[in-house]
Parts: structure tokens; C-alpha cells; sequence
């Protein structure tokens, strides 16, 4: 038996946290030049990059292009350094390859592709330090890329873990502390305004009646972190466009 | 909810590991003092200014905060009621939780008492206290300037209260002076209490003013790095301390994880054990083969005193030498403890030693188990303490102190008072034996209890039937009955109704905690400790005869050949025409005149039991047996007025056939249902060297003992039968039950199908059903069946693999504690009845030793050691399982450890035996009568 | 050698934003309603949803008339009939070359639309589409103007006129096509010697200017450094990129050396400068 309890008995944290507390969100859009989206985010120690290009012409073989959407290639990266013992390789590897489809397969229910023919969305993202919801941090770094890259989306795309402490609290964003001392990780990916479950994974098992207080404190979790991720938006938007004067928006009319 | 954010980094050992954490400090934490000003007062965690700390040291009333060394050190003293208003700091706790678990455990027991006003103050977290760690200070240090802030900070947050820091550590004392902490030792504040006049005996002592002007007697310990180190290096090995029984001067040490053949290291004398004591884990280093010795067979005994020095102990280890050295083949790996990796101390029970000035504020406790040394206490009340059963905990034991020190925990009542003794058996098992709380109380159904409506609809009803039980007299927990109707010619639907527990206890609730923490019914001679409550064990649970109860039905449909031709479980509702006695079962069988449905049932029902148990025993089911016996008691003054074995009848066996043919059953569906996490009961099969002492009696008298599988040794025990002497089989049984495993509880999922064997019964698939009220097993079965057959809904916990594993940890613990604990009880009334008693009794020799021959007593259920000064006496021959006739008496000089002394009457040896008594012929008729022999009963397989 | 290496880590980062204008219009941001009656028309950068047009990007409305738009501040250049635009070419096809431009689809530059060798009004012949990769082939870079705008967004290019057709000897930045004010000309000759052309689709090209005295092939290396390197601080900053913009920061870029330039502070400062002074030019 572990002699570190997720939830202590005056309801905090390993961390300090609450269970219903998230970690700090810090987040950045256009950190780059070259793509045309880019951002970064940090879930608490959690440090992700995304880099969104397009839609372009479909490159590679034609054959790929669809005549009604556009095709969204994502591709999932964890750098070496990024965890505790040294990767062996960034990319490639079977897990890499399932958080690449399933960041594929939850984009897609927001961005959309279907104003895009024949073309292409790239989406990549690095992890640059993992620290416990991973996939969650991709997920909110690539909507943030997306909305750099000015590519339509239905509405954010947010994802947020949560866990059940003591086999009976549920607890939201979970570390990678929170992952090693034990209990199931509940990861959803949901379209926040409109309450929608885009995705669901969870690692180990709990029982099914603890099922909808783990969902809806991972859903209110996918609220909240629309809340930081929107704020980020308007201020980057405010920032461009004031430098700019707002010309390209307001000159023409 | 404004959260900073510092980085704390850990370096692990080993490959370096950098781990960077989030630490989020807060600026919401409840500084827990109800009248703050700068506070929202906070529901729970109030400490009122109701009760008031009265000590004569300070004039007003004020806050403890307590450093962690008082807490794992005085928790004695914190247990008690006096001390309240105290806040823990999360730093303190924190500490606690990682150097000692049980004391963490009683500390969190003690917070949740609200009488008590203890508050738990997240210091680390919160933003104002929060410190960093200096790169090059000690965690130790650390911890002191993180309490000593949270004391600045209290006082700054709450100028109107007063806080007072009581820490043993003299440089934390210091230092927190001249932050103007007020601060005092723990020592300087009980005793300064107005309210606890004996609170000071509870102290526990870790500092000595006169450590330097003694010899050291010990050699020192190494530290925990050069234990470390030497294990690493395989200088040193691992392992467990055994204090031998006989010998206060010699132990040994079990190895753990060692790959060679070397299991057990022997340690002799004051430098070979240096202050173990029992249980704990050290660190041994193995001498060279020279130097190895042989394990003695003397008996010592360690007798002194308080203030005695080691001149007594130096002369018994001489003596110890010089006994041996004879044989060399004989000698064993012989070693010395260098260190204690952790000790094992517990609370013990025992007596103070009588010699000496009662009056000495110096007493010298004696405990209950003799491997424990003898532990010095300090006490002004010596006096009466030497009446009493008191219970003792060691704090340390220096290298220049002869007996470990230790304080005074609290009496149980005087010796040789039986309630003093039970309470004594309970506490050395663990058996929890406190009142039911409030709490748990609250949970039992509002009386009167009625069936309503919605009960009946989701039940079957089976009150129609004939319905009976057949227990022992005078039981009052009736878990389960039968019934048996001929459905036509040749089949039969047998029921077997168990008790509704599951129905009343529901998953969660305190009733239901505490029950799994009781895990079962503890029976002692005299007292019966529930493992639920009294109204559920013996009222609405209990099958009583003529009442509506609820149960969980187990009904199959047999043919003549008890064939199954199919099985069903459901929840019911029945009415039991009878609770009958197995005596009571056994006549209505036995009289042909009686043909009521009830007779008829039973009739059925034995003639069933019989096919059953003879497909059982050809399948390889082992007939066990052990002597037990049955002490009656005289209802008025509790004395025991008669020790016999226990009687059995034909019924018995009818009852058994069936709760192991439900236990079967209901283990099939939950396991089809449950592959994961069906509580299960399995016996292993015993490694073939258990076998070792049974192949060798089996040897001498010509018998071929096979073990290699459970079916050969049935068969074989059957074969060994000596025409001229009955209760050789018998013996044989015996000895062969020793050799076995203990039974366990486990759930599925956590091992290969294949270990799910029960060897005793020789059934693949086993588990508890039927006897819900007293064993907690029962209850989560009665759950798993329940889900299974839609009665009921799942519930976290049930489908837990690792939950349920540390429930069955728990089970078998508590089982295997109450079987001591019931042996221990009729070991004591056994005694109680031998006092001042002088009888001749027929006995069997179990085996023979070097210095005396072990002789079963089967009327008694005794086995005693008779012991011999030579080998060889005349012509007079004795052999394994030799019936023999022996004196009995008890030997009372020890208190605590009466025992019993033997001589032997028959075969008469010259110089040797005794004259015999004369018996009254009556009685040895009697005797001859009741020589039965007595299955064990398969409550504990 | 580079005598001196800069690494800094993140959190020495300068911040590039020189927003102090804050005159905010309403933002809207994906998802969010703009509208709850029906009446408007759904532009680009919105969406129906049950009865609501929400937005899909984040940015700003447009509305003209009961059309209504949200255009984001950043996205793939969208092509308009006049644009001037450079491009790449990505395959030679029959009859025809595909260029990239920074699009959503490839663009497309018929053989007809292009200025061959010899006469204007000549007919294209088949041998001339045998000759085409000899024209322009993978990797070339063109300046052309749009022609057309096709149903599925992609363009079609030519370069009928003297100005535009294959480039080379020069410099191709690439910065977003929101940066690229639009104007009259697109074509600038400045006077320290580089003609740059602001394609609309974030391609920048920058030459020296062809001049007939042949003589200072020496120094114009060192300008059209220079004029990069304006660009990028400009362009990092999110500085409106058009003639006079440019020809402010390069002023302002004179007290670096061009190295200096890559350093970030001195980015920001050169950024900073160009947009005090545009603004007092606007203001006066």
C-alpha cells in the first residue's frame, strides 16, 4: 500500500491543489514565424509546443486528397529530455503513433476541414517536459495553434483529466505524481460550449457508479480551461491587431 | 484559490533522477481558531475556547503545537483526555506518517475525536508559512524552522491566543526562544498539569542524566548507512529476530530473500542479540564456521532485578558456553546482531515483577510472552500497580541499561481475575474488542423490525416450508438452516437457508467497517466477542425457530445418489418450524415413531449428508483431527466446572455436508460471475518436508505414509489402524493436521487458477457462505451472490482486486489471531480448573525429545512434556503413540505462566513413577465411553 | 568565424508586441454567437448552428449590408483578382505550371498567360510546351499578378507584363500575408539600392536595383542585408510591411551593424521606431 495518499484528509493535494483545482495554465500564441499557428502551453509542469500549416496544397502524392475536406495529419512528439529517464526516440513509437490518431480523431470533431477541398492541415506537437496529462496539454495547444492559423473551428477543443483520490473523491488534472502514487486517469477531450464528449480514454479501471462525478468534474475542468484558453485568444488578438491598427480587418471597407 | 508556485527538487539515488513538483501555496487555509478575526470560521476544523488547558506552568489558557519527537514518543500521553486544544501542523504529520505508521494511525484517531480540538494546520501550503528548504540543511532542521514559523505565524495571526510549542529537542527549544516562542518539554508540562497525577508514569524517558557515568553493556549498533552498506556487501544479512521461548540468552534470526540454504541465524548472549527483542528487524553478521555453535536446549531464565547489575547475566552466559560444544555436526550458522533495521515494539502485557521495594519509582516489568525481555519502568504507584495486569511500551533501550525502558501504559484489572485474563488474550491477539461506537450503532434497523410489502416482493417466499436449523446448545447466532422435500420418487429439493447479513449491512457504512476490521466472531471460553452487533447476531439475523427471517437460499434438486441435477440461489423469506440442537436432530432421527415432516426432512437429509460425504472422502478429502474440548462453565461464579471433549453426532456430520456443498456452490457462480475478484478460500498443499515428523512415527510403526497427493494420504491415514490400539489413528490424524497449511481467503483474480485448490476438502473451488454473522468473509460473499443473481447492485470496493486483497489480508489475519486468542482462553480455563488439583489420566505419547516425551491428554485436549533425566530407565520401552497414564498437576509458582507437571504413573519405572491415585472406577468407565473420535470440525478449513 | 554566440533562455525572452494603441473593437472567438436572429447572411469565418451564426475563427467582424464575416487576423493568403503575388513554382504540368503562393490550393500559371520570348501576340505552338520547363521549371520564383479566382479558392496567375515573370539574383522572405498592406504599387525601387516586391501573399522579394553604372556591385550586398533584416524585425514585430515602413526602419536600422540587427533587443528597437514615427506621420 502506498503511504502517499492522493487526497489528504484536509482535502489537498501532493501539490497543494483542491480536488477541483486545475494546475496553472500558462499559454502563448504565435511563438513562431514559419507556420502559419503556432502556440505553447503549460499545464503545470507540463510543457507542450504546436505548430499548425495550412491548409496547403496536398503534398506527396495526390492521391491522399480528398475532393470534400481537407485532410488533418497530425503527428505527436515527445522530446528526449522530456521525461524523467531519457527517450529513446521522440517520435515514431507505438504510443506516439495512438496520441497522433487520437489527437487526430479529436481535432476533427471540431476543426472545419470540410470548408478545405483538396487540401491540407499539418498539425505537430512536442512535448517539451511531461508532467502528467500529457495528451490533455496537446489537445489545448494544438486548438490554440489552430485558432492561431485563423482555421475555422466549430468551438474549442478542450481536454482535462481527473481521477478518483481514496476511491472515492474525484480530482481533476492529474500529475505525473498523481499518475505513479496510483488510481485510474480518466482523459476527456470535449467541445466545452456545447457539452459534447469528443473523446474518452482511461488508464486502469474504478467502478462504474464513481463514473459520472470523475466525467463531470473532467468536463467542468474542459469549462475552466476554455475560460483560460479564451482569454489567451482575445489578448494575443488585441495584440496583433493593435499593433497592426487592425488594417487588414478595417482599411478596406 | 490564488495559487504561487514553487519548485522543489528531489534527487533520487541511484541514476539521478531530477523530479521537478509543483508546490501550490495557499492563501485560503483556515488558521482553525474559532474566534480569528481574520479567518471565516470553518465547520470543522474548530478548536473552541470551551476547554481549557489547565497548567500551573502558564496562567492562561493557550494552544499546543506539538513538535513530531513528542508525538512518536509520548503518544501514550497524548491519548489522554487532559491534553486537548492542539494544532498539528501537516509538517509534523507528515514526519510521523514517515518514520512510524501505527503511530500515525493512533495520532489520527486521536484527531478525529472532536472532544478533543485537534486541528490539523496545512502549514507547508499555506503561503505565510511556508519556507524553503535551505541546499545544505538537514530535513531534520528544516522541519524545526518550518514549526517554529508556523508558531511565529500563529502568533502574529492570533495575538490574542496563546500558543505554546512543546518540543523535547533541547536546539529547537533555543532557537524558538528567541523568536519568543513560548516552549516547554514534555516532561516540564504534564507535570505541571493541574489535572493528571499519574499522567508523568506515562512518560516515556528518552533522555538519562546518569548515561555517562555507566559502563556501556552493549556493544553499539551500527548506523543505518553502514547497515546499508554492510547489506549491500553481503557482510551483513537481513532478517527477523526470534527470541527462543526457554532462553532469555539466545534467539534467532530468520533470513529473508536469501538464495543460499542459509534461513537461520543463531544469536547467543548479551553481544550475539544486543537488544532485539522480538519481532524486530535486524541486521545480522554471520561468524566464521569456527565459531559457529549448537543451539542449546538449556532453560534460562532471567532473574533479575531492578537496580541488579550483569554479573547475573555474565555468569549465564559462562554457563551457556560451557554446556555445549559437543557434536560438531550439530552446530548451525551462529551470528551476531551489528543493528536494528526497524524496531517492531508493541504495547505488552504483563506484571511487575513482585521482589523488590514496591515503593522504587524503578519497577521491573515482566510481560505475558515470555520472548520479550523484561522492560524497566518508572512508576509512583508501584505499589498497587503490583496486583494489577498492567500494559507496558518500551521507548528505548540503551547501551549501558541491562532492560529496555519503557513506561506505563495502563492497568487491565488484578491478576488472575478472568476478565482481567480475557482482556489480557484479546490484546496480545488484537482482537478488537471496544463497544460497538455510536456510529456503528446508528446503522441497525429501528426496532421493531417488520417485513414490509417491498421486502416480500423482491424475495421468494419460502415460509411454507419446513424449515429447521441444528446447531449446538445454547447457540444464539443461527446462521443457517435446511430443509429437504421430496419432489418425486427419486429427487429430493434440499435447501440451505443462510442468514441475510448483507441484507442489513450495507457496503460503506461504519457497521460495515468495523465488521470487516472485526473480520470474525471471537469466541473465548466465558465471552463471545460479535463481530456485529448484538441485535443483528442474535436477533433479526438469527434463524430463529418460529420466526420471519430473511435468508439467502442456496436450493438444489438431487436425486437418490445425491447427484445435483441443478442448483439456484435467491434471496427468501422463511420461518424456521425449529432451531434445534444436533442431540435434539439426532433423536427426532433416531425415533421411528416420529414421522412429522420435520422428522422426514431430516431423515432424508442424513441419508443425503452420508452419500455426500462418502463421494467426498473417496474424491481424497482428508479426515482431520485435533483434540478440543468444551469447558462448562457454573453460570454464577464463572469458574470452570468440568473440561471434556466435545461430543458429536451423527447431525454434525449432516450439517457440515451441506454448508460445504453451499460453500462449493456458491463458489462456482461467483466465480463464473466474478472471475476477478470472487472472494475465494484455498489450502495450499503442504510442501512434502512438512511431512517429515508424520513419515517418521509412520516409519516406526510400520505404517506406509504416502504424501505425494492429498487423495494418498487419506487413504493411507484409513490403512493405519492398529487393532490393539484405537486411538492411534487418531494421533496419526493429529500429527498429519499439524503438518498442514493454513487456509486462506484471497480474491481470484490475483493468482493462477490453478492455486485455487482446496487440498483439505479436495475441492478445486472453495469459500465461506454459509456462517454470515461471524465471519466477514461470509458477508462479501453473500454480496457477490447478490450481484449475481440480481438481487443486488455492485459497489466500488466489491470489484476491487486490490481492495479486496487487503480485505482477505486482513481476514486471515484476524482468523488465524482468533484461534489463538480461543485457544489462549481455554488454555487459561483449563488451568483455572487444574488449580489445587491432583488427577491420574490416561494419555497417548505424540513424540518423543532428547529431555522429555510430549503426551497427549485427549480428555483434555492437553498436551504436556513429561520430562526425563535420562534416556534410558530399566526395561521399560516407550514408543511414539504408547498409551500411557500419567499424573497431572499445576505447577502456580509463575503468575503468569502456570503450567502443568507430569509424572508418570503407568508403565510404573522404578525410582521414577508414582503410585497411582485412586480413581474412582466410575470415571474411567466414563472416560472409556467418551474416547470417541472427534473430527475436527471444518470451521477453520 | 562568429566571434559571438547568443543563447538566451526563455524566460530572457524580449517581448516583441508593441501594442499600445489599445482601441479594441469587439473580439469574437471560435464558437462564440454572433448573432441570434436570422437575418444575416453567413460570411466567411462564421457558421449556423441551430439558430445562431456563430463565429469559427478569432478576429473581428465584418458586416456589409446583412452579410456578416469574422476575418481572422492571420490565415493562408486569400487570392483577389489584381493581387501582385510571388510564387514558386511546384510542377510543370501540360500547358500549364503550378505555383505555390501561399494558398490554400497551388495556384496556376497558364502557358498562355505568360510573356514568351519573341513577340507578344505569337501562338503558343506545341513546341513551346515542350520548352516550357526551359522557361520556368521546380523551384523558380515568379512575380505575377492574379488573374482569376476560382470556385474552389485556388488562382490562376499571369505575368503579362513587363514587371513580372521569373526573378533572380535577390532575397525571398516570407512573412504573413496579413502584414502586406495593400497599395497601389507593390513594386518599390528605394533609394538605397534594393527594389523590393510586397507580394499580397506574404512573399517578399527583395534585389538590388538595376542600375546601369555597374560600378557599386560592392556595396549593395551590405544594403539588402540590411533591408532583410528591417523586414524581419518589422515582420516580428507584426509591423505593417509597405514602402514607407520599410524605408523608416531601414533609417532607423543604420546605427546597427547587420549582425547587430539579429539580435532581438535590437529588432524590437528598430520595430518600435519605425511604428513611433509612422504613427506621427498619420497623425500630422
Amino acid at each position: 500500500m502506498s503511504r502517499k495518499e492522493l487526497l489528504s484528509k484536509i482535502g489537498l493535494r501532493q501539490d497543494g491543489r483542491r480536488a477541483e483545482e486545475l494546475r496553472r495554465i500558462r499559454c502563448k500564441l504565435g511563438v513562431f514565424t514559419q507556420p502559419d499557428g503556432s502556440a505553447y502551453l503549460e499545464q503545470g509542469l507540463t510543457k507542450v509546443l504546436a505548430a499548425v500549416y495550412g491548409p496547403h496544397q496536398v503534398r506527396g502524392g495526390r492521391s491522399k486528397a480528398q475532393h470534400d475536406a481537407a485532410i488533418l495529419n497530425c503527428q505527436f512528439s515527445m522530446a528526449v529530455f522530456s521525461t524523467g529517464d531519457r527517450k529513446k526516440r521522440p517520435r515514431g513509437d507505438r504510443k506516439s503513433t495512438e496520441i497522433s490518431i487520437h489527437l487526430r480523431q479529436a481535432l476533427l470533431a471540431a476543426v472545419k476541414v470540410e470548408l478545405y477541398p483538396w487540401s491540407q492541415i499539418d498539425v505537430f506537437v512536442e512535448v517539451l517536459h511531461a508532467d502528467g496529462g500529457v495528451f490533455s496539454a496537446c489537445v489545448n495547444a494544438a486548438t490554440l495553434a489552430l485558432i492561431d492559423a485563423g482555421i475555422p473551428l466549430k468551438e474549442y477543443i478542450c481536454a482535462c483529466t481527473a481521477s478518483l483520490a481514496n476511491n472515492n473523491v474525484a480530482m481533476v488534472d492529474i500529475s505525473n505524481q498523481e499518475e505513479i502514487i496510483g488510481g485510474p486517469v480518466l482523459t476527456v477531450v470535449a467541445l466545452p460550449m456545447s457539452a459534447k464528449i469528443v473523446h474518452m480514454e482511461m488508464f486502469q479501471r474504478f467502478h462504474l457508479d464513481h463514473l459520472p462525478k470523475v466525467l463531470n468534474l473532467a468536463l467542468q475542468g474542459c469549462k475552466d480551461i476554455k475560460v483560460i484558453l479564451d482569454e489567451a485568444v482575445r489578448n494575443h488578438v488585441e495584440d496583433i491587431g493593435s499593433t497592426t491598427g487592425w488594417s487588414n480587418t478595417t482599411t478596406k471597407q | 484559490m490564488l495559487t504561487t508556485k514553487v519548485f522543489i527538487r528531489k534527487n533520487k539515488a541511484g541514476n539521478f533522477l531530477k523530479n521537478i513538483r509543483e508546490h501550490y501555496l495557499r492563501d485560503d487555509i483556515n488558521c482553525g481558531i474559532s474566534n480569528c478575526d481574520h479567518c471565516v470560521p470553518h465547520l470543522n476544523s474548530i478548536t473552541p475556547p470551551t476547554n481549557e488547558n489547565k497548567s500551573t506552568l502558564y496562567n492562561f489558557n493557550h494552544y499546543l503545537i506539538l513538535d513530531t519527537n513528542v508525538i512518536l514518543h509520548q503518544m501514550d500521553i497524548l491519548e489522554e483526555d487532559v491534553i486537548c486544544n492542539v494544532i498539528i501542523l501537516n509538517t509534523v504529520l507528515e514526519e510521523v506518517k514517515h518514520r512510524n505508521l501505527p503511530i500515525y494511525r493512533r495520532l489520527n484517531n486521536v484527531m478525529e475525536n472532536s472532544s478533543r480540538n485537534f486541528y490539523l494546520f496545512p502549514n507547508n501550503f499555506h503561503i505565510e508559512c511556508y519556507v524553503a528548504q535551505d541546499k545544505l540543511e538537514i530535513i531534520n532542521d528544516y522541519n524545526d524552522r518550518c514549526i517554529r514559523k508556523a508558531c511565529v505565524w500563529y502568533m502574529q495571526h492570533v495575538p490574542k491566543a496563546n500558543f505554546i510549542l512543546v518540543t523535547d529537542d533541547v536546539a529547537n527549544r533555543q532557537l524558538a526562544l528567541k523568536d519568543n516562542i513560548h516552549c516547554c518539554s514534555v516532561e516540564n508540562y504534564v507535570a505541571q498539569l493541574e489535572s493528571a497525577a499519574n499522567l508523568q508514569d506515562k512518560l516515556a524517558h528518552h533522555e538519562f542524566q546518569y548515561a555517562s557515568k555507566k559502563d556501556d553493556i552493549f556493544p553499539p549498533h551500527l548506523t543505518t548507512v553502514e547497515i546499508h552498506q554492510g547489506i549491500k556487501e553481503n557482510k551483513f544479512y537481513q532478517g527477523v529476530y526470534h527470541a527462543s521461548r526457554d532462553n532469555f540468552l539466545e534467539g534467532y534470526v530468520t533470513i529473508e530473500e536469501s538464495d543460499e540454504s542459509l534461513t537461520q541465524i543463531i544469536v547467543q548472549g548479551r553481544a550475539g542479540q544486543n537488544r532485539a527483542v522480538q519481532g524486530d528487524i535486524v541486521a545480522v553478521e554471520l561468524f566464521n564456521i569456527s565459531e559457529w555453535t549448537v543451539p542449546s536446549d538449556m532453560v534460562l531464565e532471567d532473574e533479575g532485578l531492578v537496580e541488579s547489575g550483569v554479573d547475573e547475566v555474565v555468569r549465564k552466559e559462562t554457563e551457556l558456553k560451557l554446556s555445549k560444544g559437543k557434536k560438531a555436526e550439530d552446530k548451525k550458522p551462529t551470528g551476531r546482531v551489528v543493528g536494528i533495521i526497524r524496531r517492531k515494539w508493541r504495547q505488552y502485557c504483563g506484571i511487575l515483577q513482585q521482589d523488590g521495594d514496591a515503593t522504587n519509582l524503578h519497577q521491573l516489568f515482566v510481560p505475558a510472552e515470555r520472548r520479550v525481555p523484561k522492560i524497566r519502568i518508572q512508576t509512583r504507584q508501584g505499589e498497587y500497580l503490583r496486583s494489577q495486569k498492567i500494559v507496558v511500551s518500551i521507548d528505548l533501550w540503551p547501551q549501558h541499561s541491562r532492560y529496555p525502558e519503557g513506561h506505563f501504559v495502563r492497568a487491565l484489572g488484578p491478576i488472575g481475575d478472568q476478565a482481567t485474563e480475557n482482556e489480557v488474550v484479546l490484546l496480545e491477539h488484537e482482537v478488537p474488542h471496544n463497544q460497538f461506537s455510536e456510529q456503528v450503532l446508528k446503522c441497525l434497523p429501528k426496532i421493531p423490525w417488520i417485513i414490509t410489502d417491498a421486502d416480500v416482493a423482491e424475495r421468494v417466499d419460502l415460509r411454507h416450508l419446513a424449515i429447521c436449523s441444528v446447531d449446538p446448545p445454547g447457540c444464539t447466532d443461527i446462521d443457517d438452516a435446511l430443509h429437504c422435500r421430496t419432489l418425486s420418487e427419486n429427487t429430493f429439493e434440499v435447501g440451505v437457508h443462510i442468514a441475510d447479513v448483507s441484507h442489513f449491512i450495507r457496503p460503506g457504512t461504519a457497521l460495515d467497517l468495523e465488521a470487516a476490521n472485526r473480520a470474525t466472531t471471537v469466541y473465548l471460553v466465558n465471552k463471545r466477542i460479535d463481530m456485529v452487533p448484538e441485535l443483528l447476531s442474535s436477533f433479526l439475523c438469527s434463524l430463529r425457530g418460529g420466526e420471519e427471517r430473511f435468508a439467502f437460499s442456496c436450493i438444489w434438486e438431487m436425486d437418490k445418489d445425491a447427484k445435483i441435477l441443478n442448483v439456484r440461489c435467491h434471496k427468501s423469506i422463511i420461518k424456521s418450524r425449529k432451531a434445534m440442537t444436533y442431540e435434539e436432530a439426532q433423536i427426532t432421527i433416531d425415533d421411528k415413531t416420529n414421522n412429522g415432516a420435520i422428522a422426514i426432512a431430516l431423515r432424508n437429509l442424513n441419508m443425503l449428508a452420508k452419500i455426500l460425504k462418502r463421494k467426498r472422502l473417496e474424491n481424497g478429502a482428508l479426515v482431520l483431527a485435533s483434540p478440543e474440548v468444551k469447558i462448562h462453565m457454573d453460570s454464577e461464579t464463572m469458574e470452570p466446572l468440568d473440561v471434556e471433549v466435545k461430543q458429536l453426532f451423527e447431525t454434525n456430520s449432516m450439517v457440515e455436508e451441506f454448508m460445504l456443498l453451499a460453500n462449493i456452490s456458491v463458489a462456482e457462480i461467483i466465480l463464473e460471475a466474478f472471475p476477478d475478484c470472487a472472494m475465494l478460500r484455498r489450502h495450499p498443499s503442504p510442501p512434502v518436508t512438512n511431512f517429515d515428523p508424520l513419515l517418521k512415527v509412520g516409519q516406526n510403526l510400520g505404517f506406509d505414509i504416502k504424501v505425494d497427493t492429498g487423495k494418498h494420504l487419506a487413504e493411507s491415514l484409513d490403512l493405519a489402524v492398529k487393532k490393539n490400539n484405537p486411538y492411534m489413528n487418531t494421533m496419526l490424524r493429529i500429527l498429519a493436521t499439524r503438518c498442514m497449511m493454513q487456509a486462506v481467503y484471497f480474491p481470484s483474480g490475483i493468482l493462477p487458477r490453478s492455486n485455487y485448490f482446496h487440498y483439505g476438502l479436495a475441492v478445486p473451488l472453495y469459500t465461506h457462505f454459509t456462517s454470515p454473522i461471524r465471519r466477514y468473509a461470509d458477508i462479501m460473499v453473500h454480496r457477490l451472490l447478490a450481484v449475481t443473481v440480481g438481487s443486488d447492485a455492485t459497489y466500488p470496493d466489491l470489484l476491487n482486486k486490490q481492495k479486496s486483497q487487503q480485505l482477505c489480508n486482513n481476514l486471515n489475519y484476524r482468523n488465524r489471531m482468533a484461534q489463538y486468542a480461543g485457544r489462549a482462553s481455554v488454555a487459561f480455563n483449563t488451568h483455572l480448573f487444574f488449580r489445587n488439583k491432583v488427577q491420574d489420566e490416561e494419555g497417548y505419547i505424540l513424540c518423543i525429545r532428547k529431555n522429555a516425551i510430549q503426551i497427549l491428554i485427549p480428555r483434555y485436549g492437553l498436551e504436556c512434556a513429561l520430562y526425563l533425566q535420562t534416556q534410558k530407565c530399566g526395561d521399560v520401552v516407550l514408543r511414539a503413540f504408547d498409551p500411557v497414564t500419567v499424573r497431572l498437576s499445576l505447577d502456580s509458582s509463575n503468575v503468569q505462566h502456570e503450567r502443568f507437571v507430569l509424572k508418570l504413573v503407568h508403565p510404573y519405572i522404578d525410582g521414577f513413577s508414582v503410585q497411582p491415585l485412586s480413581v474412582p472406577s466410575k470415571r474411567k468407565n466414563e472416560i472409556k465411553n467418551k474416547k470417541k473420535i472427534n473430527e475436527k470440525r471444518k470451521k477453520q478449513l | 568565424m562568429l566571434q559571438n554566440i547568443h543563447i538566451r533562455l526563455a524566460e530572457n525572452r524580449v517581448n516583441t508586441s508593441l501594442a499600445v494603441n489599445r482601441r479594441v473593437p469587439k473580439i469574437f472567438t471560435p464558437g462564440e454567437i454572433i448573432s441570434e436572429q436570422r437575418e444575416f447572411m453567413r460570411g466567411h469565418g462564421t457558421y449556423e448552428e441551430d439558430i445562431y451564426l456563430k463565429a469559427s475563427v478569432a478576429g473581428v467582424k465584418e458586416q456589409v449590408n446583412k452579410l456578416i464575416s469574422i476575418r481572422p487576423l492571420k490565415s493562408r493568403y486569400n487570392g483577389e483578382i489584381g493581387d501582385v503575388v510571388v510564387g514558386r513554382i511546384t510542377e510543370v504540368q501540360q500547358k500549364r505550371w503550378k505555383v505555390d503562393t501561399n494558398s490554400r490550393l497551388d495556384s496556376m500559371l497558364l502557358l498562355s498567360s505568360v510573356n514568351l520570348p519573341g513577340g507578344e501576340l505569337r501562338r503558343r505552338s506545341a513546341e513551346d510546351e515542350h520548352m516550357m520547363r526551359q522557361y520556368l521549371q521546380e523551384g523558380d520564383l515568379i512575380s505575377a499578378e492574379v488573374q482569376n479566382v476560382f470556385s474552389d479558392g485556388s488562382l490562376s496567375l499571369h505575368t503579362r507584363s513587363f514587371k513580372y515573370g521569373k526573378l533572380s539574383q535577390g532575397v525571398m522572405l516570407k512573412v504573413f500575408p496579413s502584414l502586406i498592406k495593400r497599395s497601389k504599387t507593390h513594386f518599390h525601387n528605394l533609394a538605397v539600392g534594393a527594389s523590393i516586391i510586397l507580394g499580397n501573399n506574404g512573399f517578399v522579394w527583395i534585389c538590388p536595383t538595376m542600375s546601369n553604372d555597374e560600378d557599386n556591385v560592392g556595396g549593395f550586398v551590405q544594403n539588402l542585408e540590411e533591408v532583410v533584416n528591417c523586414i524581419l524585425a518589422l515582420a516580428q514585430s507584426n509591423v505593417m510591411l509597405f514602402d514607407t515602413s520599410i524605408l523608416y526602419a531601414y533609417e532607423e536600422s543604420l546605427k546597427y551593424n547587420v549582425v547587430e540587427l539579429l539580435v532581438p533587443e535590437a529588432m524590437v528597437d528598430v520595430a518600435i521606431l519605425t511604428q513611433h514615427r509612422l504613427n506621427l506621420c498619420e497623425n500630422s
